[in-house]
């Protein structure tokens, strides 16, 4: 049973189709796969432009992770990903609920939240530098996770009422008749029966937000805070040639989305496609 | 309310909660806030800088009304910036929505076992685009890159090739690198949408004797024209705010030639601290992208009518 849900027979591949997925699987795979070989190349060996490394070396493992406080980094990234994520769920799923089901703010209020999304984010940029200095938020974690848990807020309603739109009504209908309030249709049933969805929608902006660079970059400026993002773009600048601890460092980063990615892959694809697909 | 079958209107003890308006407009407070947090305020304060000079350090030293826009008006390389996005943005989605539907289509049709292909593919869209900006970096560079050692092994150049210093490769560098990153991302929705198609339609045209190139042009393409410019929306939306990619692969260069429209403001902002010109700047992009994605959205609208 294949991960994207169907239940079909092996059909076999032409020589073109076969040529087509080779080139496809060569070409999404070989960014990461010479970043890994990368990783275990000595200065000298990156010199040769080989796609493997000659004698494979630990040492720009070791060596990276003495030089630079990527775990400190790594730590403050996973720290903006699941605070903010969990913020922006706890933020978008009543008002989702107010404006799917109770039609707060009518149709107008849905559209202007997704059109806010067409404006890119370097427009905040400055605005919310001299909010976030104001509040004495500049250089802290906190700082960062609550600029990330208001910018996925669009994304977040739009999959969020792509989930909840395929709920049948009546079920919150029927609690009422119970007696029972908003707050606990929402905690007590729909929260329950949205489960997937508010993992998928709580993992792409989790996702969004340790990726995320730009703002990143422009709201802390030091060690304690700064995310794996704009500390690999640092580094970048500061060290040019050294090409394996750049790989090392950006591996190190890559490593926990991968491991999301195979472990919630059916979630992933299930909040990738829910806003886009009427089903 | 809205739906006539609510309990509430058919008087029902126990009916709907908060007939009062204020719970639901409660619940979405948090969000409102938030929404006028990182949009309104946002807006309106480029609107006030945008009218004054202002640096970073001290916003509203004086009002010269119109100043920044009539230099905006008369600055080429910012309109240079502005036409540099746009060819980025729509072509580079173009292929990137035309490669996405053929991998959905052979995802579809011939790899549909092969787990570990679809695992594969939703990688490049989760790496964060500073590290697919470093992967790219390493490949092209000219002293250690791969695509050099290859060119060179081979005898296919003399000497290193700087992909990254020089026009149109270093313009080029970027669109693969976000190729790489985005087609995945419209694979699986094409995939997706493929999956929901009618099987009877296909069974008729077959019957009707069919080709696959006849299926695919009058059958498939026009039954997934309302999703697939739905998808073309959204990633020049997306492409509009390149940034990483350019600050961790070129920073702009080689001179101005890479500088997108995001880049500029950013430098405007935080490198030449003229905050003024750079909120001017962005009020002038962010009507660029409206233009330019209007007439998308008026398509999908009239797609979505042909597609009843």
């Amino acid at each position: 049973m294949s991960l994207f849900g169907h239940a079909g027979r092996r059909r076999r591949i032409g020589p073109w189709s076969g040529l087509a997925a080779v080139a496809m699987v060569a070409f999404f795979a070989l960014p990461i796969a010479y970043l890994v070989s990368v990783s275990f190349k000595t200065p000298d060996q990156v010199l040769t432009g080989h796609f493997l490394p000659d004698a494979p070396t630990l040492y720009n493992w070791g060596e990276t992770f003495r030089v630079i406080p990527l775990v400190r980094f790594l730590v403050n990234s996973l720290a903006v990903a699941c605070f903010s994520a969990a913020l922006t769920l706890a933020i978008a799923l009543p008002a989702t609920y107010a404006m799917i089901r109770l039609k707060v703010g009518g149709r107008f209020l849905p559209a202007f939240i997704l059109a806010t999304y067409v404006a890119p984010p370097v427009v905040a940029l400055i605005p919310l530098f001299m909010l976030l200095r104001w509040l004495g938020l500049l250089n802290t974690v906190a700082g960062l996770v609550l600029v990330n848990a208001v910018a996925n807020l669009p994304v977040a309603f739009w999959l969020l009422s792509g989930f909840l739109r395929r709920l049948p009504p009546e079920i919150d209908e029927a609690a009422w008749m119970d007696g029972a309030g908003h707050a606990t249709v929402i905690c007590r049933i729909i929260a329950p029966m949205l489960t997937p969805g508010l993992v998928a929608t709580g993992l792409i902006c989790g996702i969004l937000a340790y990726d995320e660079f730009l703002l990143a970059s422009a709201f802390s400026n030091d060690e304690g805070s700064r995310t794996l993002p704009v500390a690999i773009a640092l580094f970048q600048g500061e060290r040019l040639i050294n090409f394996g601890q750049m790989a090392v460092a950006s591996l190190t980063g890559i490593v926990p989305v991968y491991l999301i990615g195979l472990f919630a892959q059916r979630f992933l694809i299930g909040g990738l496609t829910a806003g886009s697909i009427k089903g | 309310m809205a739906s006539p079958a609510t309990p509430a209107d058919r008087g029902l003890p126990g009916a709907m909660p908060g007939r009062s308006r204020l719970v639901p407009w409660l619940l979405a407070a948090p969000l409102l806030v938030g929404l006028a947090v990182f949009a309104l305020y946002p807006f309106l304060d480029i609107l006030a800088l945008s009218l004054s000079k202002s640096s970073l350090g001290r916003p509203f030293q004086h009002w010269p009304i119109l100043a920044n826009f009539l230099s905006l008006a008369r600055s080429e390389e910012f309109h240079a910036a502005l036409l540099r996005t746009t060819i980025f943005a729509v072509p580079v989605s173009l292929a990137e929505l035309v490669l996405g539907l053929g991998i959905a289509l052979l995802l579809h049709s011939s790899l549909r076992e092969a787990r570990w292909v679809h695992s594969l593919i939703l990688l490049p869209l989760m790496t964060p685009p500073m590290m697919v900006a470093v992967a790219w970096k390493l490949i092209l560079a000219p002293v250690g890159g791969l695509l050099n050692g290859v060119l060179l092994g081979w005898g296919l150049a003399d000497s290193p090739v700087s992909f990254l210093g020089t026009m149109p490769a270093a313009f080029l560098s970027i669109a693969v690198a976000d190729t790489w990153q985005w087609t995945p991302f419209i694979a699986i929705l094409a995939y997706a949408a493929l999956q929901v198609l009618p099987d009877e339609v296909f069974e008729a045209a077959r019957v009707d004797g069919a080709s696959p190139a006849k299926m695919f042009w009058y059958v498939t393409l026009p039954m997934l024209a309302p999703t697939l410019l739905a998808i073309f929306l959204l990633r020049v939306v997306m492409a509009f705010k390149l940034f990483d990619l350019v600050y961790g692969l070129t920073f702009g260069g080689p001179g101005f030639s890479t500088t997108v429209a995001s880049f500029k403001i950013w430098r405007t902002a935080l490198q030449e601290f003229d905050v003024g010109l750079a909120a001017s700047q962005t009020l002038v992009f962010a009507v660029l992208v409206s233009l330019v994605t209007l007439p998308i959205t008026w398509l999908h609208r009239r797609s979505e009518e042909w597609a009843g």
